[in-house]
């Protein structure tokens, strides 16, 4: 099967932000290693601001699938 | 004239009466008295008012309404005498709490049981997500609870899809309405990952649906966490006992299932600055590196050591300015300050030539039949100069 590529949702990247950060914190920055973890960082920063101001919200409402409420008639069927 | 036999007349007056008088159409209001269960499952109590009483009886599971000697209700239900006690009572089928005292004390009861049953307990409430992506909310679209809730998530949030189960939150079809939601809700297709229940405040008569132990139960048995929001800053009910969450109003509620996008944003600058702070720390130790290569250039060209030390901070300043990016800055210094290195340059294939150990730089020193010695990247070799060319 293909391998499907799934798109990061806000709290993944957010989290993957915070954990290099604290990676960064925590130890000696190795320039050379630091520095893919530094880029990826600001990846991440870059994707997790644009989500904020962008995307907006939906409102799906939701009609009953079987009988009984949520105002569905309930003469006939 | 007809003649009846007793029972006969018992089932004749029992059908009449269940012809004239269905609990869908007549109700009887009236003060309980003399309330008692009998082993867990028989129920009797009297209704009277002050020129009157009559007997009531009720099964336990059919009665969901705790009553209590003193209350006033509308109480439903079938006239039947029993034939075999000639006994003449009202079979009842539902009952209506009627006025505030007799909520009050429905209040009190239901709350006491369902705390002992352990609906309330701290432990079972769960954690509400930090960044929920489906949320689904149980509201009447038509209320300022809906809007005011929509409004202030828009505001905050982005990103979110609200699934609305559109409800009665009080009248005679708010708790099965509310009820099949949650059900609806636990069944849907899509994980919402929180349900969030609001209304606007209220009298006590208006809040029974949340007040109701069938309400009470869905949100207990919802499989995820549930945020309640009656707009009533003081007095919470039952529903607010049961909720993972209990929000203040409806908008508080959606205070708390979404973050502020201005919080976070500035979350994000303050994580960005971290890392370029710590980057540049990490740049600053590999200065130590850069005073190695320093010294080991200038004393294989001669030079004076802050001449190579400026040429070398010339060169990397200069590479920094052309460079926007970060991350060529740093590499591209890297990169210079590599091949800056001495031993780099003979690995490429320079050579350094020696006279009477000192390094030649120009022919202009050097004279014919010269001994010169000569330093490559892989060893050092001796030679006689042949002829100089101009």
């Amino acid at each position: 099967m293909a391998s499907k590529i799934k798109k990061p949702t806000f709290e993944e990247s957010f989290r993957e932000l915070e954990k290099i950060v604290a990676e960064f914190e925590s130890k000696e920055v190795d320039l050379e290693k630091g520095l893919a973890g530094f880029e990826r960082g600001m990846e991440l920063a870059q994707f997790c601001k644009k989500h904020l101001e962008e995307v907006e919200n939906k409102v799906v409402e939701i009609k009953k699938r079987f009988g009984g409420v949520l105002g569905e008639n309930e003469e006939g069927t | 004239m007809q003649i009846f036999t007793v029972s006969e007349f018992i089932t004749v007056l029992n059908d009449i009466m269940r012809r004239s008088i269905s609990p869908h159409e007549v109700g009887i209001l009236g003060e309980v008295a003399e309330y008692k269960v009998s082993q867990d499952k028989w129920i009797w109590f009297k209704l009277k008012d002050d020129q009157g009483v009559i007997d009531c009886f009720a099964t336990v599971w059919q009665m969901r309404t705790p009553l209590e000697n003193g209350m006033k209700i509308n109480a439903y239900g079938f006239p039947k005498v029993h034939p075999k006690s000639g006994k003449f009572a009202i079979n009842v089928e539902r009952v209506e709490l009627i006025g505030e005292g007799a909520l009050r004390r429905a209040f009190e009861l239901l709350k006491k049981k369902l705390e002992t049953e352990g609906l309330f307990a701290l432990e079972r409430k769960r954690m509400l997500p930090q960044f929920p992506e489906h949320i689904a909310l149980i509201a009447s679209r038509e209320s300022a609870a809906y809007t005011d809730f929509i409004r202030i998530v828009n505001n905050r949030w982005s990103g979110l899809t609200i699934h609305l189960y559109h409800v009665a939150v009080q009248g005679a079809s708010a708790i099965k309405e509310i009820v099949s939601a949650f059900a609806e809700c636990q069944m849907s297709d899509v994980r919402c990952q929180v349900l969030v229940l609001i209304r606007g405040g209220g009298s006590i008569e208006d809040l029974q649906a949340f007040n109701s132990e069938e309400v009470a139960r869905a949100i207990f048995a919802s499989k995820i966490p549930v945020v309640v929001g009656v707009g009533h800053e003081r007095d919470e009910t039952i529903a607010d006992y049961v909720a993972d969450r209990r929000a203040s109003t409806p908008s508080n509620a959606a205070e708390m299932l979404v973050p502020d996008r201005r919080e976070i944003g500035y979350a994000i600058s303050v994580m960005s600055e971290r890392l370029r702070d710590r980057m540049d720390y990490a740049l600053e130790s590999n200065k130590d590196r850069l005073a190695d290569m320093t010294s080991a250039l200038a004393r294989f060209t001669g030079r004076k050591i802050e001449y190579v030390r400026e040429a070398a901070r010339r060169i990397a300043e200069r590479f920094a300015q052309i460079s926007v990016r970060t991350h060529d800055r740093v590499t591209g210094a890297i990169r210079i300050l590599e091949n800056l290195n001495p031993e780099k340059l003979l690995a490429r294939g320079y050579s350094v030539v020696f006279k009477n150990g000192h390094v030649v730089r120009s022919v202009k020193t050097l004279a014919r039949g010269d001994v010169v010695s000569i330093r490559l990247g892989q060893g050092t070799f001796d030679g006689d100069i042949r002829e100089i060319k101009t």
